[in-house]
């Protein structure tokens, strides 16, 4: 499948970062890039705007969340899929108001996370979600 | 401590089960509130000195006399001459014992004491009566009224002083009680906070340790390093399974667990996980099987944490049968309970494990057939789960063999 490009991951944990770039990899993405922080990644999304955006909600320095309202004054299309380690309602919630186009609990199954990953990728999705 | 600083022929006397219990400087730490011997009536005396005493009554004389056998005590005297003054003092100063008057101008003694109670509760102070009005039927009344002793007219000194002493000595050790149960409610929440949090930070290293040896499983290796990275597979997998289930309990034992109850039918519920499961049982040539629709029953349930006592039942009859058995389902259509039942194929549950069934960590002997882990943790959440719901949990061994286990709701309408 045509995966817009390039891909933002981030997540202060370079671990949690190679395992869903190998991942978006097995899914035809060439185009990664890495940030290990919100402010990172606000600084790369100044220079370049990517296709998708991986986003950590729990980070030490700017919030996910904080992060993700600070991209939307900038792009209010590009998906953004927020990472959790907890999905309580609350975090659901908070995460969906402020923007984001769903969210992943970090041990999903990986088959499961390539699922919503393509589901939120198909261009049926994508019509739906333009304004 | 205690065994350092008892002496004599004490310590050569084996521990009594209450010792065991109480001396607890290395189980609990020096602030364990319960001392580490039975205390000596002078010792009790000692530690109840300075306790205040609500004297009511409308003889002055009466009331003087009391106040000296107190003073005599260590105890210290307050004076009301009404049971409407006695229930304004009571207030200001908080006694810890009153002793009561029944016959008095304005309302009287029994009347006070239930005023007393009612006002303060559990936590009010013993009231003790103390009159000359003592025939059976007035005792009954006294007691009745909330009182928790009755002194006759005239009394002796000695008498009045005993009592009071049982009654202060009583709500003593009730207090530490008290204080005791408010220590281990304080230091299980802290245990809950530090498992999830434990738990929590583990979750995340263990989904990547188990998501790149995936990658590396699926990668162009040898076979003996493919075995090691099974291995790594396998292991952090069953780890996170582990830690997965810790955080359930310590989020249910720290009363998170919050519903979300809707109406939902039991054979949607049930469709859903047995068609996940019998993937998992397809390995085992096992399968399950559902029965018709008609008559399963719709209960109010949270459909997540219903789902995931579902996926637990199924999944332990596939892991306890032998390989090629047939896991099959019925519906509980019964007058006010709402629910189903899981029957394996399995050896069944010895009676002498019956009552581990449900505890946390409560593995039993019976192993998976083909392999699998186990927690131990998965039916203890279901219980909690079910709990939770105001439902039950049971588990019967069938006659022909196997196990069932089965989940009622209230049915429709809640109460």
């Amino acid at each position: 499948m045509i995966l817009p490009e390039p891909i933002f991951i981030v997540d202060d944990e370079i671990h949690i970062r190679r395992f869903l770039g190998l991942l978006v990899r097995q899914l035809g993405a060439t185009r990664i890039v890495e940030a290990a922080s919100g402010d990172q990644a606000l600084e790369l999304f100044a220079r370049e705007r990517p296709g998708l955006v991986l986003l950590d909600i729990n980070m030490p320095g700017r919030s996910g969340i904080e992060t993700l309202r600070e991209i939307r004054t900038l792009d209010a299309e590009v998906p953004v899929v927020m990472l959790t380690s907890l999905t309580s309602r609350q975090i659901i919630e908070e995460t969906m108001s402020s923007g984001a186009d769903s969210f992943i609990r970090k041990d999903t199954p990986s088959q499961e996370i390539i699922r919503i990953l393509k589901e939120l990728l198909t261009p049926a999705s994508l019509e739906n979600e333009a304004p | 401590m205690s065994s350092v600083t008892r002496q004599g022929p004490a310590t050569a006397r084996p521990p009594t089960s209450k010792a065991r219990a109480c001396g607890g400087d290395t189980a609990y730490g020096s602030t364990h509130p319960f001392p580490d011997k039975v205390l000596s009536s002078r010792a009790i005396s000692e530690q109840l000195r300075g306790r205040r005493v609500l004297v009511v009554d409308d003889d002055r004389v009466n009331r003087r006399i009391l106040s000296g056998i107190l003073q005599s005590a260590g105890y210290v005297p307050v004076d009301a001459a009404s049971g409407e003054e006695a229930l304004e003092h009571y207030d200001k100063t908080r006694p810890h014992l009153v002793l009561l008057d029944v016959e008095m101008a304005g309302i009287d003694g029994f009347a006070t004491c239930r005023t007393l109670k009612s006002t303060f509760g559990d936590a009010s102070a013993p009231v003790i009566f103390i009159t000359a009005r003592n025939s059976p039927e007035d005792v009954a009344e006294g007691l009745e009224a909330g009182g928790s002793d009755y002194l006759p007219k005239p009394f002796r000194p000695r008498e009045v002083l005993a009592r009071i002493k049982s009654h202060l000595h009583n709500q003593f050790l009730a207090d530490q009680q008290k204080q005791l149960v408010a220590q281990l409610s304080a230091a299980n929440a802290a245990k809950n906070k530090f498992v999830g949090m434990a738990a929590h930070d583990l979750r995340n290293p263990l989904a990547s340790i188990r998501g790149l040896s995936e990658f590396l499983r699926d990668s162009n290796l040898p076979a003996d390093q493919r075995e090691l990275v099974e291995l790594i597979y396998g292991a952090s997998q069953s780890m996170l399974d582990l830690v997965n289930e810790l955080l359930d309990v310590a989020t249910i034992e720290a009363g998170e667990l919050r519903l979300d109850p809707q109406p939902c039918n039991f054979a949607d519920l049930l469709r859903g996980c047995a068609f996940l499961q019998n993937i998992q049982a397809a390995k085992k040539r096992s399968r399950i099987t559902l029965p018709d629709d008609t008559g399963a029953p719709t209960a109010l349930m949270d459909v997540a944490k219903m789902r995931q006592v579902v996926d637990n039942l199924l999944s332990n009859a596939i892991k306890y049968s032998p390989p090629g058995s047939e896991i099959t389902v019925a519906y509980h259509p019964e007058a006010g309970s709402a629910g189903f039942a899981v029957r394996d194929q399995g050896p069944g549950i010895p009676d002498h494990e019956r009552d581990r069934l449900f505890r946390d960590f409560g593995r039993l002997s019976a192993k998976p057939t083909g392999g699998e882990s186990s927690t131990g943790l998965g039916l203890a959440i279901c219980r909690k789960i079910v709990d939770a719901h105001r439902g039950t949990i049971t588990a019967e061994n069938l006659p022909a063999g196997g196990c069932e286990f089965s989940v009622r709701l209230p049915a429709l309408p809640w109460p």
